[in-house]
């Protein structure tokens, strides 16, 4: 289906906390998101403590576009299409590295580290002098920015200014990184491909609800921390009475059940940026340090609602923070069905060593294909994504409901946010803004149909 | 060392290369009948298990390739960190192996590259292929780079450093081992 603006409000309803399936599968669907979200948000490219000196590069995705940022020697960033003028062949094949220039392999035009066309072979013999050099530069972006360090760019030369489009809510997602000391990018972007569908990927984020049951061999086995014997002993899932085949329940190491019914707390924005999970003092708070926001830079960056906020952020569409471990990551779409993830991990410069090691560690032990929660997200994803394609199957609602109309948003030094226990407030906030974006508004109107209102 | 002459030496060197051989065949066996806790126990109690991102670098930065051990890498694990996956996969709700994946582990090109009489360093090439489910289907082909430590009359895996043959990695989890 191609979805008119009428289409678009049928599949997804923020009333009834309800999604059409047919948007984890349909391309006509994908093919829409290619251009009114990917085509215009500002996406995440890279952290500039990447690319630190003249020359360095790295290669990014932008919707179905490669894009290399590259630092450039008077210290500033470019960012641009990576496809020759002539006849379109990449110019960089490298995930990263340092470059004097880019040769095209195909007939050698060659640019400098600004884009610029410097070489054209037999410019003066077969095209008579006349390529015109000064036109015939790499593509740049619409438009590059960088908030603390963090690069994005947009499609869009219309979109509004970087610190515009994230809004209190998508700058207190980014200083939950930023404000915690000299944060750097640990050399080695993990990168790997789920079949799911990328909004699936992105929902899951939010979703506090599903640790207790899908990451319970992590819990359990001490695989994460202390094995349960250890520390608190075991207490049962509340399954309503049903258990598993084997006639056990799902018993896990005290704490973590509990954790998901205390206090979280969700913080909603516009253009769909949104974060979610438990709050700072909240017993669910897994930082295994949260002494850095005591700090007085820490606490005066963060606000006193965005000290408060331990979950994790999304920056509208595909850009996760997690503060345990730090890390960034992107869900970039492929197809339908197809989503490449990204793992950025972060550690503080001004740490000793040793502390820096360990926060390494734990994002190698936890997130990414190996670690020991997202291993069992991916199959989760996947029959998800798989259900959305079944003719029957597919007109089955897609539920984001729990907690729906019952969270009172409060409005405070300008966050809006809704206080409470483990909810799918912020899931439904991201379905809402995603309709919003796929009815090709203007950025205006967009703006106003994601200004949250009272009630979610 | 001429061919056609026989010697104790060539000789030890053949037996070793077959007791090498054999460790891995073993080993492969183990993990392919999903016998985790026995797989474990090959390695020392201060082994090292570890997989590096790679990334694709231009020839002239190919020292650049791997990740080194304390940045980002797939597995970075010592004895108890192994140890908790194996914890993990038995505990009846690891769900991205229940129900298990069919692995099977191919080990080939075993060159014993050095050898101290305490410590062997041997580099092995790697196939393990995985079907899961109904029609899911991974392959992963590499080279493993071990430290096979002599205990009693055996060995035991000091070290092992993975390297996969991709740099995206093209399935959406690691939940066996290598």
């Amino acid at each position: 289906m191609t979805p008119t603006t009428t289409d678009v409000d049928e599949l997804v309803s923020l009333e009834r906390g309800e999604v059409d399936r047919r948007i984890y599968s349909d391309p006509a669907i994908f093919e829409r998101e290619m251009e009114q979200i990917f085509g215009r948000a500002w996406l995440f490219l890279c952290h500039e403590s990447q690319i630190p000196a003249p020359g360095d590069f790295f290669a990014a995705v932008m919707g179905r576009d490669n894009v290399l940022v590259v630092r450039q020697k008077d210290g500033g960033l470019k960012a641009m299409l990576n496809t020759c003028a002539h006849r379109g062949n990449a110019v960089c094949r490298a995930d990263e590295g340092n470059a004097k220039s880019f040769l095209c392999t195909y007939h050698g035009w060659s640019y400098g580290i600004d884009g610029r066309l410097l070489g054209v072979p037999g410019h003066k013999d077969f095209y008579a002098g006349e390529v015109e050099k000064n036109r015939l530069g790499l593509t740049p972006v619409a438009q590059l920015a960088s908030y603390k360090g963090f690069v994005f760019a947009t499609h869009d030369p219309k979109a509004p200014p970087l610190e515009d489009y994230l809004g209190a809510t998508g700058r207190l997602g980014i200083d939950l990184i930023a404000a915690r000391g000299d944060m750097v990018v640990v050399p080695g972007i993990q990168k790997f491909v789920v079949d799911c569908n990328w909004k699936i990927a992105v929902d899951n984020l939010f979703d506090w609800y599903h640790p207790q049951v899908s990451h319970a061999s992590a819990f359990r086995s001490g695989a994460l921390g202390p094995p349960p014997e250890r520390a608190g002993g075991y207490e049962q899932i509340d399954m309503a009475g049903v258990n598993m085949d084997s006639g056990a329940g799902i018993d896990l190491p005290v704490g973590l059940i509990t954790a998901s019914k205390f206090d979280q707390v969700v913080v909603i924005g516009e253009y769909g940026h949104g974060i979610g999970g438990p709050t700072a003092s909240s017993s669910g708070n897994v930082e295994v340090d949260s002494s850095w926001r005591a700090a007085a830079h820490a606490r005066e960056t963060l606000g006193p609602v965005g000290v408060e906020v331990a979950g994790h952020p999304s920056i509208f569409p595909t850009t996760w923070v997690t503060v345990v471990p730090v890390q960034l990551s992107l869900r970039i779409p492929l197809d339908p069905t197809h989503t490449e993830i990204w793992w950025f991990t972060f550690v503080d410069r001004r740490l000793p060593p040793e502390a820096q090691r360990l926060m390494v560690m734990m994002a190698n032990r936890v997130f990414g294909p190996a670690g020991v929660l997202e291993q069992d997200d991916g199959e989760n994803w996947s029959q998800a994504t798989a259900q959305s394609r079944g003719l029957a199957s597919r007109r089955v609602k897609h539920l984001v409901n729990m907690g729906l109309g019952r969270g009172r948003v409060v409005k405070e030094h300008g966050l809006a946010r809704i206080e409470g226990l483990t909810s799918e407030h912020g899931q439904r906030w991201t379905y809402h803004a995603w309709a919003q974006w796929m009815k090709g508004t203007s950025w205006e109107a967009l703006r106003a149909a994601t200004t949250p209102g009272d009630l979610l | 060392m001429g061919i056609d002459q026989p010697s104790q030496a060539r000789i030890a060197a053949a037996v070793r290369q077959y007791e090498v051989e054999r460790f891995y065949y073993d080993e492969a066996a183990l993990l392919d009948a999903h016998r985790y806790e026995e797989w474990l126990a090959l390695f020392t109690d201060d082994a090292r298990y570890f997989m590096p991102v790679r990334r694709t670098r231009m020839q002239r930065e190919l020292d650049k390739e791997f990740t080194q051990p304390g940045e980002v890498a797939f597995f970075d694990d010592d004895k108890m960190l192994l140890a908790g996956r194996v914890a993990k996969l038995q505990t009846g709700r690891s769900w991205a192996e229940d129900p298990p994946s069919r692995t099977r582990h191919l080990v080939t090109n075993v060159r014993i590259v050095a050898d101290d009489g305490k410590e062997l360093r041997v580099e092995s090439n790697f196939h393990v292929y995985r079907t899961r489910l109904r029609s899911e289907e991974d392959s992963w082909i590499g080279s493993r780079h071990d430290v096979l430590r002599r205990i009693d009359g055996s060995f035991r895996i000091a070290d092992r450093k993975i390297f996969l043959e991709q740099t995206v990695l093209l399935s959406r989890n690691l939940s066996n081992f290598f």
